[in-house]
């Protein structure tokens, strides 16, 4: 493992990493900051211009940078306008927002850095110890494994779906699974599905679909949301000062970064949650615990209320990493985007990465002290003048947020037919988010199909059957996992429906 | 009876009816039949799959809207809003959509540069922009510039001018 640290050291420490990470998180906390504009639509923005750095550890440190840059940039917009910029912060802007009505901007977002930097950076070595042994362990696994994993992740992330939506993700992730059959498979001889459409030939393109199910939604509902546009356009960007933080407060933090970065960490690592789910849990779970006259200030800027979130959410999007890079399976809809330009640039995430590309996975964990550290950086001075962002009017926001989704598909493909598939992806991904459908799911469901067939034909082929789902236990268990993961919440909702009649 | 979330269902029992369709009479190659996973294998199972699932959303009692989210894209305040239509302001998002079907179909014959700042002036006038002065050079230096990057320095063509001037 020593070797591997080293290793990732000296590809990350290059003065070219350095500088595309450090872009990145720069990148990262300027759109995260846009409301409306997630890590997912992010990430997804920045593939095609960074595929085209050429190097794979660059570009992925880069989408890295951009993916946790992301979230920290989405709390500066919670705390100071509450609109949150990302899922993820939503909670931050629990405690957030009142203190920055308070007068006490400029301590939320110190308290908003500190506590991002210490989940990241505890996130961090977690998974410098968690992903090796996970991945040791996982290179034992057979075709028959995969299969069973990807259900598994496939289940997780529809059992995570939220009550009373988990037969929604599951549609949801049928629906993924349809599409990414479209097309030429490495499995059989003829592309599938076409419709004779020469355009699908080679298949749906993974980020005409992203750009379609996020972007183009997010672009729509900032421009017909009449409230969120006048908080944003409304309100002049706030003298922000006094950044300072005493000891006192600090000492109160403290164990919440302590807990919430464990906490946050070991949610993160499991399938079909993220940081969302982190930090709401985070924000509960401290809320719980503080003493009746703190637990009396939550809500109404407490200080232990910010920082839970914020440290939970980090550490939480650096968990969801583990189950990237070691098992190939994306826990959350941005790790699905990251897996999608792993593929893109030819690597297979899975416990073979770190034995074929030591540099590319360890350079990946490496580049994140840095990271994060350039985020602490970027964030304590630099602050009070990036906020300045958030009073661009919606009039240039939206049409530019829409054109460089446009455009990153144009990149990848070199062609405006797929551009009118993506405006269609994004009218039906506007439907689908009116009419409560989640959209993670299918794009999960899109990125795994592939390699879930392909591992279950495998399976099937090996076996001359499909007795390898009971002879092997390892698959066994995981596929009997899976099946728990669905039933459970399908059969909670049903007995809440039943109660409630 | 018929709400948005039904007829979603609805829909989607269409395209699963219709991907099974698809996928039960692909035409086989010869050899394929022999196959022990055949290419409509695995496209059968989500057809059947996705029938049920979309028939059990169909016909289940409606659940009452929760507000936590799983990770995803609808958050909170997108939630409330979706209570009442009237907040909207329909007409700009839709004609923003319009906007964009008419710029990519535009792209080729009208070239880069054109369609691009007209986009980018049309939507911000959509959008309730009525400073000219600001808009027009920041969409016209804006496409210039993404041009540039794209066309020169990541060396992807872009056709900048129409497609009759000579480039």
């Amino acid at each position: 493992m020593l070797d591997g640290m080293l290793l990732g050291l000296e590809t990350a420490f290059t003065f070219q990493n350095l500088f595309f990470a450090a872009l990145g998180c720069f990148i990262g906390t300027i759109i995260g900051m846009l409301p409306g504009l997630g890590p997912m639509s992010v990430v997804a923005i920045m593939i095609p211009v960074s595929l085209q750095i050429g190097d794979p550890s660059t570009t992925l440190i880069l989408l890295a940078g951009v993916y946790y840059g992301a979230i920290f940039g989405g709390s500066t917009s919670s705390i100071l306008i509450n609109a949150p910029g990302v899922a993820g912060t939503v909670s931050s802007s629990f405690d957030g927002y009142p203190m920055s009505q308070n007068g006490q901007a400029g301590k939320a977002l110190t308290i908003a850095a500190i506590s991002s930097f210490s989940g990241g950076t505890i996130g961090v070595v977690l998974l410098m110890f968690f992903a090796p042994a996970l991945a040791s362990f996982a290179i034992l696994f057979w075709s028959a494994e995969y299969f069973a994993l990807m259900l598994l992740g496939l289940s997780a992330v529809s059992a995570f779906a939220g009550k009373g939506k988990v037969l929604k993700a599951v549609m949801m992730t049928l629906l993924g699974l349809m599409l990414a059959t479209v097309g030429e498979s490495s499995l059989f001889h003829a592309p599938r599905f076409t419709l004779g459409i020469m355009d699908l030939q080679s298949g749906i393109n993974f980020v005409t679909l992203a750009m379609g199910l996020f972007a183009v939604p997010e672009a729509f509902f900032l421009a017909i949301d009449k409230i969120r546009s006048k908080k944003s356009s409304s309100k002049k960007s706030q003298e922000i000062s006094n950044l300072r933080i005493n000891l006192k407060e600090a000492k109160a933090i403290a164990p919440v970064i302590g807990r919430q970065s464990i906490q946050g960490f070991l949610i993160g690592v499991m399938p079909g949650t993220g940081a969302t789910i982190a930090s709401f849990l985070g924000y509960a779970v401290e809320r719980n615990l503080a003493s009746p006259e703190e637990r009396e200030e939550f809500g109404k800027g407490s200080i232990k209320g910010l920082a839970a979130p914020e440290t939970a959410n980090n550490a939480a999007s650096t968990g969801s990493f583990v189950p990237l890079l070691t098992l190939g399976i994306p826990g959350s809809g941005t790790t699905a985007v990251l897996l999608g330009a792993f593929i893109a640039l030819n690597l297979q995430p899975g416990p073979q990465l770190m034995q074929d590309r030591p540099e590319v996975f360890w350079s990946i964990i490496m580049s994140m002290y840095f990271g994060n550290i350039v985020l602490l950086v970027l964030n304590l001075p630099l602050v009070p003048y990036i906020a300045r962002l958030l009073s661009i009017p919606r009039s240039f926001l939206i049409p530019f947020v829409l054109f460089f989704a446009m455009a990153g598909a144009y990149i990848g493909q070199n062609n405006a037919t797929e551009l009118l598939l993506l405006l269609g992806f994004g009218v039906l991904a506007i439907i689908f988010r009116f009419a409560d459908y989640p959209l993670p799911p299918l794009l999960i469901g899109f990125v795994l199909g592939q390699m879930f067939e392909d591992n279950l034909g495998r399976a099937i082929r090996n076996a001359n059957g499909i007795e390898f789902i009971w002879e092997r236990p390892m698959t066994l268990t995981l596929i009997l996992t899976a099946a728990v993961f669905i039933l459970i919440p399908i059969l909670r909702d049903w007995q809440e429906n039943k109660s409630s009649k | 009876m018929l709400d948005l979330n039904r007829a979603v269902a609805l829909a989607l029992l269409g395209f699963s009816s219709g991907y099974g369709y698809l996928a039960y009479f692909y035409h086989l190659l010869p050899f394929e039949k022999f196959l022990a996973v055949r290419p409509n294998t695995m496209p059968i199972g989500l057809a059947i799959a996705g029938i049920i699932c979309s028939l059990v959303i169909l016909i289940q009692p409606q659940v009452p809207k929760v507000e936590v989210e799983g990770d995803g894209t609808v958050n909170r305040p997108d939630a409330e809003y979706l209570q009442n239509p009237q907040n909207y302001n329909w007409g700009q998002g839709i004609g923003l959509l319009l906007l964009a079907v008419v710029y990519v179909l535009s792209l080729r014959g009208v070239g880069f540069l054109f369609s691009t700042s007209a986009f980018l002036v049309l939507g911000g006038i959509l959008l309730g922009e009525r400073r000219y002065t600001l808009l027009i050079p920041i969409s016209i230096t804006a496409s210039v510039l993404v041009w540039y990057l794209v066309d020169q320095v990541l060396t992807i063509y872009l056709r900048p001018w129409p497609g009759w001037v000579y480039y």
